[in-house]
């Protein structure tokens, strides 16, 4: 967790700022769109950056069936079967069939377990896109009221308090901290199950329902057993704190700021003038407008709460992509690895792009 | 006042909803991960496990994870009673020689698959047929290195054509990983076939189906009605197996109540801790992985290529370290007891297992004697300390393979005899420069193929042998040939004991652990002893509850 206090801050918050003449120009001739495209096309060279390193750092460590098979194969059992996958070829010419099969949905096959690695990813994709909905929903819940809080006892003991809280959320490794609640609320207390999605009796009812999407809760609902909605509930807590919290630190000191600062500008000082309560200013005047930086730093926080998720899973054998990531770099199956990676680096650059559209539709300011 | 008011029950509810949500989901309580669903007439019981599943298609895997759910769906031509390591016909009615390179097998009538289909010969012939088309690296094709054809000779008689006349071990190779046989209906005859399509098609015939598959998560089992195997009806009716990563979350829950049985494999120390837990029983069972330490003549000190080479000199560096080493301390200091002092080549439980080294080494009780390695040296002209640089791997056998081998550098240092340099190296490296001649001495570690002492004997003591460690002695060589075809059992059992006393005197390897198979189950668990057999196979239908 590396976020630092320019990111916490950098949006900032203005609202009352009046937009120079020349931006005023851009944005009623038709700016947003333009600003839209080149957001859209620099997804793509965004992409092929990211693929490509990732396919380079894989080879830096030799080719993927080495890797998995070195050491279990004879020697011309495992040039026959370099052979066969092609790794023997030159590096460019893997490397334009890699991108070749990416173009068309191909990410090849792993080698441990002989899966297409597009199965993998759709199988476990659900699992590791629910934990990060609860993450980032604890991480609303959590950080946005108590950054409010914070800002509202600004540099008194509650305000302090609820900082050094932050700082721990965020700081905290969060493997350290899963195990922690796990031996709290699982081992001390006995209050939340220990690992999993599911219990096993809620996950065959699971498997016996047509369609499913791979989101238990959504499952849950569906088959409309309210023992197993809780059921699926009760395992997604620990997990979703463990993540959830990781991020509701950054929107603490971000909100805390934001109001902060919002709570200082010249239209509140005008409201404040006009006999306005300090909470109606609070809560109208200042809160909102420091929420949207938060838009802004969730595409921040899509690519921290991925990367925790991988650890987060593996605590908690949440069996999602980034616990598939740790099980394959164990095999060394650098396939999966490399079609894990890239699928979370384009859900990265696509999140990001989605927050610059929310941004750019919410602050007018953003697309300048 | 009012909007104040209103700002802070938001405020309150906010915290409130989330501790709500842990408090509700912490009073819905964990009520166990037994899997009250589905049960069968026989019950339910919930296993946990950290092996994990290659592939369901026999040819495509040669693991313990995949090949366990094979022991329990897949019908066997031979396979292993309980408490046995010994082959009997499974669905067979018979199987024999019926001339040196004919081994006809006949099936039991009117077998069916769980899908309806009939299976006949054409499906046994299928099978071994694709094993040998497909030959997957992963699979388990070089077990039948010694088959020449599989010919269906009517719908229930099978002949093989064997390269090799009288192979004793060929019954156990039908047992072995390669044996489960597959619905022609079903299975690809080219290419390995997926999961879900084998589940889907219902190509089962053991003692259970799979009635819900998700791969590496939770398999669920149902009794098959109809199995007319070796085994009989399985005890309990649905048997749900979850597949954990962490053996630390296997042991939590084993230990809660919310899986039944852990088997394989829960650390050292955790079955050490749960040997003193009331909630829950240990069953030990004897294991076939075996570790030794293997020799290279040609680059162990005095070797054949050294510029000091001296034979005897050699076997007296070997014979020292056989003396000096203390297994029983190993066992318990390093692995709890989940590991037991080996003292022959054939781990025990298997016929035709001796303890050859027990009484040939040491203080002859199986403890270490440095007297007596004093004097093996002394007697061979060996100037102490020797040096000796002894190889292991940091990651292939375990995170316990350090602390193995520090114990055994403190073994083999502590009369001042020897001079270890203890290095470890990387398993795929490893593996390549051990064959290398690069190592002079180094750690390794067996899984047997199937519960036969041929098993390990052949792949190590012959002439040419997987150690590459230039082992040679003609008489050890023509035993072993010998043994595989001679059809008496106690005639070959003699043999298998004359080879391991033989090999004991060469001390080609020094064998000094074998694996023992633990089960944790709940208190009202029974059957785990009874198939924690030789077999190394765990059949879920000995295992009941309440």
């Amino acid at each position: 967790m590396t976020t630092t206090t320019t990111e916490l801050t950098g949006a900032g918050a203005a609202p009352d700022a009046a937009p120079a003449p020349s931006a005023r120009r851009r944005s009623s001739g038709g700016g947003l769109g333009s600003y839209l495209l080149i957001r859209f096309l620099l997804i793509f060279p965004t992409v092929f950056i990211l693929v490509t390193t990732v396919f380079v750092l894989m080879r830096l460590t030799g080719d993927p069936v080495t890797a998995a098979l070195g050491g279990r194969l004879s020697g011309p059992q495992l040039a026959e079967r370099v052979h066969a996958a092609g790794y023997d070829r030159p590096v460019l010419v893997q490397y334009g069939e890699y991108l070749r099969g990416i173009a068309s949905g191909d990410f090849g096959t792993t080698i441990s377990d002989n899966r297409p690695v597009t199965e993998v990813l759709t199988t476990y994709g659900a699992a590791t896109l629910e934990l990060a909905v609860y993450a980032l929903l604890v991480a609303f819940v959590v950080g946005i009221p108590l950054g409010r809080l914070a800002a509202y006892f600004r540099d008194r003991w509650g305000d302090a308090t609820l900082r050094v809280f932050a700082i721990l959320c965020y700081a905290t490794p969060v493997f350290f901290f899963g195990l922690l609640l796990k031996l709290v609320f699982s081992i001390w207390l006995g209050w939340l199950p220990v690992a999993g999605r599911a219990s096993t009796g809620a996950e065959i009812q699971l498997q016996t329902l047509d369609g499913s999407t791979g989101f238990y809760l959504i499952d849950a609902l569906r088959l409309g057993n309210s023992e197993v909605v809780a059921d699926v509930l009760q395992h997604a807590v620990l997990p979703a704190l463990a993540l959830g919290l990781l991020t509701a630190g950054i929107f603490l000191r971000l909100v805390r700021t934001n109001v902060i600062g919002t709570l200082g500008m010249g239209y509140v000082e005008a409201a404040r003038s006009r006999g306005v309560p300090e909470r109606r200013l609070l809560r109208k005047h200042a809160y909102r407008p420091a929420l949207i930086p938060i838009i802004t730093v969730i595409g921040l926080q899509i690519a921290i709460l991925l990367g925790g998720a991988v650890l987060t899973e593996t605590t908690f054998e949440w069996k999602g992509l980034g616990f598939q990531l740790t099980e394959y770099l164990q095999a060394r199956d650098f396939v999966a690895v490399q079609g894990i990676v890239v699928l979370l680096a384009v859900i990265v650059a696509v999140t990001n792009f989605i927050v610059d559209v929310l941004a750019a539709l919410i602050d007018p300011r953003v697309r300048y | 006042m009012t909007s104040g008011s209103s700002s802070r029950r938001r405020i309150v509810a906010t915290a409130g909803m989330a501790a709500t949500a842990l408090v509700l989901a912490a009073c819905g309580g964990s009520d166990g991960d037994s899997g009250d669903s589905g049960s069968g007439s026989g019950g339910t019981l919930t296993i946990g496990t950290t092996d994990k599943v290659t592939t369901l298609d026999p040819a495509g895997s040669y693991d313990n994870g995949s090949f366990a759910v094979m022991n329990q769906v897949f019908p066997f031509l031979m396979n292993t009673p309980y408490g046995s390591p010994d082959v009997e016909p499974d669905i067979a009615e018979s199987a024999e020689f019926t001339a040196p390179t004919e081994y006809t097998v006949t099936l039991k009538p009117g077998l069916k698959w769980a899908n309806g289909n009939d299976l006949t010969s054409s499906d046994v012939k299928f099978t071994f047929d694709r094993q040998v088309a497909i030959a997957d690296e992963n699979g388990p094709s070089a077990l039948l290195a010694n088959l020449e054809s599989t010919e269906a000779v009517d719908d229930t008689t099978v002949v093989f054509h064997l390269k090799a006349p009288n192979d004793q071990t060929f019954p156990q190779v039908l047992s072995s990983p390669v044996g489960p046989i597959v619905d022609e209906d079903v299975f690809s005859p080219t290419e390995l076939t997926a999961d879900q399509d084998i589940v889907d098609g219902k190509a089962f015939h053991g003692p259970y189906t799979i009635s819900s598959y998700d791969f590496n998560n939770l398999v669920s089992y149902k009794a098959y009605p109809d199995y007319q195997g070796l085994l009989g009806k399985p005890k309990t009716g649905t048997v749900n197996v979850k597949y954990y990563a962490d053996s630390s979350n296997l042991k939590l829950d084993v230990q809660e109540g919310n899986v039944d049985v852990a088997f394989r494999s829960l650390s050292a120390t955790d079955i050490d801790d749960l040997r003193g837990n009331d909630k829950v029983k240990v069953v030990d069972g004897p294991g076939g992985e075996i570790r030794y330490i293997v020799f290279n003549f040609n680059t162990q000190p005095y070797g054949a290529t050294t510029p000091e080479a001296d034979p005897a000199k050699a076997l007296a560096v070997r014979q020292a370290v056989a003396d000096l080493i203390d297994r029983e301390e190993i066992a318990d200091q390093v692995y709890k007891g989940t590991y037991t002092p080996l003292y022959s080549f054939v781990p025990d439980g298997l016929t035709g297992a001796t303890e050859s080294l027990k009484g040939k080494y040491g203080d002859g009780q199986g403890g270490p004697d440095a007297d007596k390695a004093a004097k093996a040296l002394q007697a061979a002209g060996v100037t102490t300390p020797v040096e000796l640089n002894l190889q292991y791997s940091n990651d292939h056998y375990g995170p316990s393979s350090g602390d193995e081998y520090a114990l055994i550098k403190d073994q083999l240092e502590a009369g001042g005899l020897f001079k270890v340099n203890l290095q470890t190296t990387e398993w795929v490296q490893y593996s390549e420069q051990r064959t290398a001649d690069t190592y002079p001495a180094y750690q390794l570690g067996w899984f047997p193929d199937y519960s036969d002492a041929d098993n390990y004997l052949t792949p190590f003591f012959l002439t040419e042998n997987f150690l590459s460690n230039h082992y040679d002695n003609k008489q050890v060589n023509d035993l072993i040939l010998q043994q595989v075809t001679t059809p008496d059992p106690a005639a070959r059992q003699a043999l298998i004991e004359q080879i391991q006393d033989l090999v004991a005197g060469d001390l080609s390897t020094v064998p000094y652990l074998q694996g023992a198979q633990v089960a944790v189950t709940g208190t009202d668990v029974a059957g785990a002893e009874d198939t924690l057999d030789a077999s190394f196979k765990f059949r879920y239908g000995a295992l009941s509850k309440g």
